[in-house]
């Protein structure tokens, strides 16, 4: 790595941090808030609380991924795979979602077979899991469901019930960048993230990867990301 | 789905450690929402580790990054090390961003689990109740490696993965530490080889290498751990092991420069940057040298793994910098090294050895700079403190004294501290092969292999199992060297020996014990004090039982 590219990963690093815990003082901030004022005034206001998490939430993930991109261009992103229980693994990224979940009354449905061990780098699948839910969560009506199959490799699917994913979105298979679009407002982030991170679980000579889909039992989008 | 037992927060001691007031408060209130009523807060590594010198907690939550004290994985390794932890405490490590700069799997030192900031109350709850209900299944085993009883831990592995599956990983990484505690190399290879065949789990990699290591099988080594550098360049455990291999292989240019790779990558390891140092003097780089022991001297500073050698060997390539190149800023370094020893003087003033090494050092750094006065004044000193020694001085360090010594026209006292030296130190054939260059006693070294062909002669009758012959060449070495902690030991366990196959005399315990208790003068980091612990623990055992 040039020294010009190591200062700038030092300084991205250092302020990603920075901002991180910018966010996470104000969710506590606004957390002490709540907690000092009445009771019908707080349910009053659980709707707006539940927005400025989740936003927040988005942008911290937003930046990890960012982070994390520049580090994979540089080489610098570590890559630990391990094994992880699935059921464990997708319950608590929707745990994570909770207070949003339910202030917006949404079911989310995990239908894994307790006993599945996978063979990932969690961290960084955290990243993509946490986004494709909070999508889901804006775009869907009430339902979630997140299932897994085996073929040659494993998937893990999430479903929604909302309008799906656009066609141009569902086209671009594989070239994810294509997704920058300012007046939709996607930034391709998401996608790109996912796409890279998905390739980055080999074995042999299978490669990860992710796919776009409209259907399935809840008739919304369908985010399925296969890993060898 | 399988339930977990029910965690009752209410009965859980718990200790927070994190800088950010803010964020240990919301800690604190995610804990207290759970129920847990018994919850201590502190604000660094320093105040946690005392904190659990009073009290056994069964959760700690530490942030990994804490200002300018230890960081959490530091202070997650004192509390190992120093057994300030139940088998059961499950020690959650928070920190910032998931991609830190490493790759933690592969630490020797795990915590529990991960959590990356921001997390909401649920999230802590979930993985509590997750890392609990496993450390609880596990206890039974760790309690045995902790007590290093590794064969039962074995065992109890076998137990654990079968009921269950889920933790079989967790079970895997212990049994290898056992099988190669046990030295049962083929079947800790059989086990890694096993794993690595199927995924590439760094930690499994690693120990596929560390078993061609200990085999001996260095070129096997090399390639596996060359291997691991390149498919998981973020493990840096896969560094250090390359460049150690390179080293005993005589290739110490190939091994710094792995090391550099690694440190690159994370600058903040006392131990990797002692290892460059020392790579680095072989070498003949004192730039590298100088900049490894400054480094490691910064990075002890909140550690207890910090020792008086990086201290010692800062001021030492100080010095060569001093004698080497004219175009050195002269005051600045001059000024460093003085401040290197008093930080050392200060930080090591209870123990007369360390300051005997310093005194001796120092004088030698200050005939370099031709300060005479300074010579004699820590001269002196050095005299001062080599009366109040207790505990042998050990090996390399013997060789550094001398060194010194003999520069600064002392032989007298060089020659008495090798004569020492030699006697403890004789089976080691590297420390032979210098301490012939510095001695002037040739009658030294000739009796040195006198003493060490009975010791290995002894050696090979023990291992035939004639354990009376054994004691007859062991006393003879003991002869030439009364006070070498190795053979004393070597005798007591064969007559311990003697005794437990059949030899019942009162006599021969007593003359085990009567060795054991010449050796008065082993520090308790030597690292043949294990051995003389277990062995004293084994003879009152059978004294019992007269």
């Amino acid at each position: 790595m040039t020294e010009k590219a190591h200062t700038f990963s030092t300084i991205l690093a250092s302020t990603v941090h920075d901002m991180k815990n910018s966010l996470g003082m104000m969710l506590d901030a606004l957390n002490s808030i709540l907690s000092s004022i009445p009771d019908e005034q707080r349910v009053k206001s659980a709707n707006h609380f539940g927005v400025v998490q989740y936003e927040s939430s988005r942008v911290n993930n937003a930046l990890m991924q960012l982070l994390a991109i520049y580090k994979i261009e540089n080489e610098k992103l570590p890559f630990n795979p391990g094994y992880h229980n699935l059921y464990d693994f997708i319950e608590e990224q929707v745990v994570g979602h909770s207070p949003l979940l339910d202030a917006k009354g949404f079911e989310v449905e995990i239908d894994i077979d307790d006993e599945i061990e996978l063979f990932f780098d969690d961290s960084l699948l955290t990243l993509i899991i946490t986004n494709v839910l909070g999508n889901a969560i804006r775009y869907a009506n009430k339902k979630i469901r997140v299932t897994y199959e085996h073929e040659e490799s494993h998937s893990i699917l999430i479903n929604d019930d909302g309008p799906g994913y656009p066609k141009s979105m569902i086209d671009m298979a594989g070239n994810y960048l294509l997704g920058i679009n300012q007046s939709t407002g996607s930034t391709g982030l998401g996608l790109f993230f996912a796409d890279k991170v998905a390739g980055m679980h080999q074995h042999g000579d299978k490669r990860g990867k992710i796919a776009l889909e409209n259907g399935g039992p809840l008739n919304g989008g369908i985010f399925k990301i296969t890993i060898p | 789905m399988m339930k977990k037992p029910l965690v009752r927060y209410s009965q859980k001691t718990v200790l927070i450690v994190e800088d950010f007031a803010e964020f240990a408060r919301s800690l604190r209130g995610m804990m207290s929402t759970m129920g847990s009523k018994k919850i201590d807060l502190v604000y660094n590594g320093e105040d946690a580790i005392q904190a659990c010198k009073e009290r056994k907690y069964d959760i700690i939550l530490s942030d990994y990054n804490l200002g300018d004290s230890k960081d959490g994985q530091q202070m997650l390794e004192e509390l190992i090390e120093f057994d300030l932890l139940k088998s059961t405490t499950v020690f959650v490590m928070v920190t910032a961003e998931n991609t830190t700069a490493m790759v933690m799997g592969a630490l020797e030192y795990q915590p529990d689990s991960y959590l990356t900031k921001p997390f909401n109350g649920h999230i802590l709850k979930s993985r509590l109740d997750k890392a609990i209900h496993k450390k609880d299944v596990l206890a039974p085993m760790l309690r045995n490696i902790r007590k290093k009883k590794w064969k039962d831990a074995l065992k109890e592995c076998e137990l654990i993965e079968e009921e269950n599956p889920k933790f079989r990983m967790a079970c895997e990484r212990q049994k290898l530490k056992c099988l190669m505690a046990l030295r049962q190399y083929d079947k800790a290879l059989e086990l890694t080889t096993k794993i690595v065949n199927e995924r590439p789990i760094p930690w499994a990699m690693l120990g596929v290498g560390e078993v061609f290591f200990a085999k001996k099988e260095y070129e096997r080594a090399i390639d596996l751990f060359t291997d691991m550098t390149n498919e998981f360049p973020m493990v840096l455990e896969g560094y250090d092991w390359l460049a150690k291999t390179q080293r005993v292989l005589g290739r110490p240019i190939e091994a710094q420069h792995t090391l550099e790779r690694a440190i690159e990558r994370s600058p903040k390891a006392l131990k990797r940057q002692k290892l460059l140092g020392d790579v680095a003097e072989e070498n003949d780089d004192v730039d590298t040298m100088t900049m490894a022991f400054r480094q490691a001297v910064k990075y002890g500073k909140n550690s207890v793994f910090a020792s008086p050698d990086e201290y010692v060997k800062l001021t030492k390539s100080i010095g060569r910098q001093l004698k080497g190149n004219s175009d050195v800023d002269r005051q600045k370094l001059l000024d460093e090294a003085e401040s290197v020893f008093s930080k050392l003087d200060s930080r090591f003033k209870s123990d007369a050895g360390t300051q005997f090494r310093s005194a001796v050092a120092h004088a030698d750094f200050s005939s370099i700079t031709n300060d005479q006065q300074k010579v004699e004044k820590y001269l002196a000193a050095a005299n001062k403190y080599y009366d109040r020694i207790e505990e042998h001085i050990g090996c390399e360090e013997s060789l550094e004294i001398t060194e010194s010594l003999k520069h600064l026209g002392q032989s007298e006292l060089a020659e008495s501290i090798l004569e020492e030296a030699v006697e403890q130190y004789f089976d080691d054939p590297k420390f032979i092969e210098q301490a012939k260059k510095l001695t002037t006693n040739k009658n030294l070294i000739a009796n040195s292999q006198k003493a060490n062909k009975l010791n290995n002669k002894a050696i090979k009758h023990f291992s035939q199992k004639e354990y009376t012959k054994a004691c007859e060449y062991f006393g003879q070495a003991l002869e030439i060297a009364p006070n070498n902690v190795n053979i004393n030991l070597n005798n007591v366990q064969t007559l311990l020996k003697r005794y437990q196959s059949g030899e019942k005399k009162p006599e021969i315990l007593h003359k085990a014990e009567e060795l054991l208790s010449n050796i008065t003068r082993l520090a308790y980091s030597d690292p043949r004090y294990e051995r003389y612990s277990e062995l004293s623990r084994l003879t009152q055992l059978m004294m019992q039982s007269l």
